[in-house]
């Protein structure tokens, strides 16, 4: 019997998901597909491994050391195992799908694997979901997908959702103002990517302050727009201080229980983010639900879309409720099952006639039975 | 709505020292936290709702890696060794000063030439600081991983170098070591879980400002 123990020991960061978690989660990603779906976002399904050089280009570079790769042996080439499935959908968008009419709307749902976890999600294995919006510059077209992420979110019960708002650019572009190079001018990005105000208080006094105040401006939107108007920017820096509050006046009119959130001296994790980028984040859970912005696609084309990570998002569902299932005493036939089944019932048939109903159900995890055909409640 | 706030502190020296920026801040423990015979881990304070955690400094950033605490004090030593990308430490508290040094007998310390190191053993508490500060001299450090009295082990043979903290260079001298070179400076700074900073920012900031005050007010004192 302990061989059989030992057979069930699976790789680091890997795991089996067993009932009911493994239903609910796979309805969750049904259910956020299909509210993409419902506005519009058709559903692509590219595949689990490809070429490396594909996986890797544009916006996909950043994911070459959490890639597993493997030889073909067909073709001889190094493929990978997607890491991140943002790539290939632009990739399609980019190729088989360049004629088709832009705006382009693409939605897609599915596992992916990489070398390794990291200590606050171990996960190796788990499912993406998300949008790509293709060739629609401006602020409408940021503001629909971040609703839409916000809009399907609350669609599956979570509470207390926040989105916070970052512009990647904004910090290299008043860095190169500011005079600073190379390795200076890394220092003062990942101060400001820690908050680390030791780090801030240890740059030179002309930068000092700028970014300090840049640092200091996180915090709820309407408050950092505020202060941002308040900053000595260059006028780039400044464009897109003054598209970044269009987009929160958008936001705000079409979805008034979200909390909004800016922190404009954020730049990690979206190094090919070439506009408004986006976390999401939900009250009291661990780490990002998932997160977007805008990027160009490997043909120049100007896009901008959100992944979802259903390894964080699902601490955020509401737990399921009990499913009822129904137990249906050996010989019920199956025309009747069919027909408790479309009044919405789980049935579960009984197969050995010597058993006793009752207690079989039990056994079975019903909380219903077929008694005289009519479905009762077991207490 | 009174929200939950854990605060997690340190054991030990840093405590004494942070716990007057505590109170200068408003935050007011229960009588236990003071008394040395209770064996409570987590304590109540005057402020609805906030709580203290007292754990090893090591341990207090991961708990608020975790966002199992959302606010604590740890020294940039325990953050330079995880670098946990999940916590933000927005406040220099200049207390717990001290520097992470590499050390070594001061009879070996005389004839050894640091630039010609390509491989070296090292016992020290922060296996992370220590390799990637060597490896970015192109110098590949072996870590023997202890928890405390580093001094001891150059005297008895566990291996020749040390990184450790140093606060006057007194552990060092009585233990025939020198130090060879300074890492980093060291002090504790006020840290924040990321995602509570940006789920409840207001909150989180609200505290932020009321130690900067605390600060400044001691600053002045």
């Amino acid at each position: 019997m302990t061989d059989y123990a030992e057979l069930a020991l699976l790789p680091e960061g890997l795991h089996d998901d067993l009932p009911p978690f493994a239903g609910h989660e796979a309805r969750s990603i049904e259910r956020l597909v299909s509210q993409f779906e419902a506005q519009g976002y058709e559903r692509v399904k590219p595949p689990l491994i490809e070429f490396e050089e594909s996986l890797l280009a544009g916006p996909g570079a950043g994911i070459a050391r959490h890639m597993f790769r493997l030889m073909d042996p067909i073709s001889q080439r190094m493929m990978g195992l997607r890491a991140d499935m943002t790539t290939q959908v632009a990739r399609i968008a980019a190729t088989r799908l360049k004629d088709a009419p832009r705006p382009l709307r693409l939605c897609y749902a599915g596992q992916v694997l990489r070398v390794r976890g990291s200590q606050l999600r171990p996960e190796r294995q788990y499912a993406q979901s998300g949008v790509e919006l293709i060739g629609a510059e401006g602020v409408a077209g940021d503001t629909e997908v971040v609703f839409l992420a916000a809009d399907a979110l609350q669609a599956l019960g979570i509470q207390g959702l926040s989105v916070d708002l970052t512009l990647p650019s904004l910090v290299p572009l008043l860095t190169q103002a500011l005079g600073l190079k190379g390795a200076e001018g890394e220092a003062a990005r990942q101060a400001l990517d820690a908050r680390d105000g030791a780090a801030i208080e240890a740059l030179a006094p002309a930068v000092r302050q700028q970014l300090g105040d840049l640092m200091r401006a996180a915090g709820p939107a309407k408050n950092a727009l505020e202060r941002l108007a308040g900053l000595n920017l260059p006028a780039p820096a400044r464009a897109l201080c003054d598209h970044l509050a269009a987009l929160v006046k958008g936001l705000d009119q079409a979805n008034s229980g979200l909390t909004l959130t800016i922190d404009p001296g954020e730049s990690r994790g979206f190094e090919y983010q070439t506009g408004v980028s986006f976390s999401l984040f939900a009250d009291g859970v661990r780490g990002e639900l998932g997160r977007g912005g805008r990027y160009a696609l490997s043909s120049g084309e100007s896009a901008i879309g959100f992944t979802l990570y259903l390894d964080s998002l699902m601490r955020a569902v509401p737990g399921l409720a009990a499913a009822a299932r129904l137990y249906l005493p050996f010989g019920t036939s199956g025309a009747r099952a069919r027909q408790l089944r479309t009044e919405g019932w789980c049935t579960v048939q009984g197969l050995d006639g010597g058993a006793n109903p009752e207690e079989e159900a039990r056994h079975l995890a019903c909380n219903h039975i077929l008694r005289g055909d009519q479905a009762q409640a077991l207490s | 709505m009174t929200q939950k706030l854990v605060v997690a502190l340190p054991k030990g020296r840093i405590l004494n020292e942070a716990m007057p920026l505590l109170r200068r801040a408003g935050i007011e423990p229960e009588p236990a936290f003071d008394d040395p015979a209770s064996r409570l881990l987590r304590f109540t304070t005057n402020i609805p709702g906030l709580e203290i955690v007292r754990v090893r400094s090591f341990d207090v950033a991961t708990f608020v890696a975790f966002g199992a605490a959302q606010m604590g004090i740890a020294g940039n030593d325990v953050l330079m060794e995880f670098q946990y990308p999940e916590i933000y430490a927005p406040l220099d508290l200049g207390i717990g000063r001290c520097h992470m040094a590499v050390a070594e007998p001061a009879a070996l310390r005389a004839e050894d030439d640091p630039g010609r190191w390509s491989h070296i053993r090292v016992a020290t508490k922060y296996p992370g600081i220590t390799r990637r500060h060597f490896a970015a001299r192109g110098v590949q450090a072996e870590c023997i991983h202890l928890n405390g009295a580093m001094e001891l082990a150059p005297s008895l043979g566990l291996c020749r170098r040390i990184v450790d903290l140093v606060s006057s260079g007194e552990t060092l001298r009585a233990n025939g070591l020198v130090e060879v070179e300074r890492i980093a400076e060291v002090t504790s700074r006020l840290i924040v879980n990321r995602a509570a900073a940006k789920t409840r920012p207001a909150h989180l900031a609200g505290w932020i400002d009321r130690f900067q005050g605390a600060l400044d007010a001691a600053a002045i004192a």
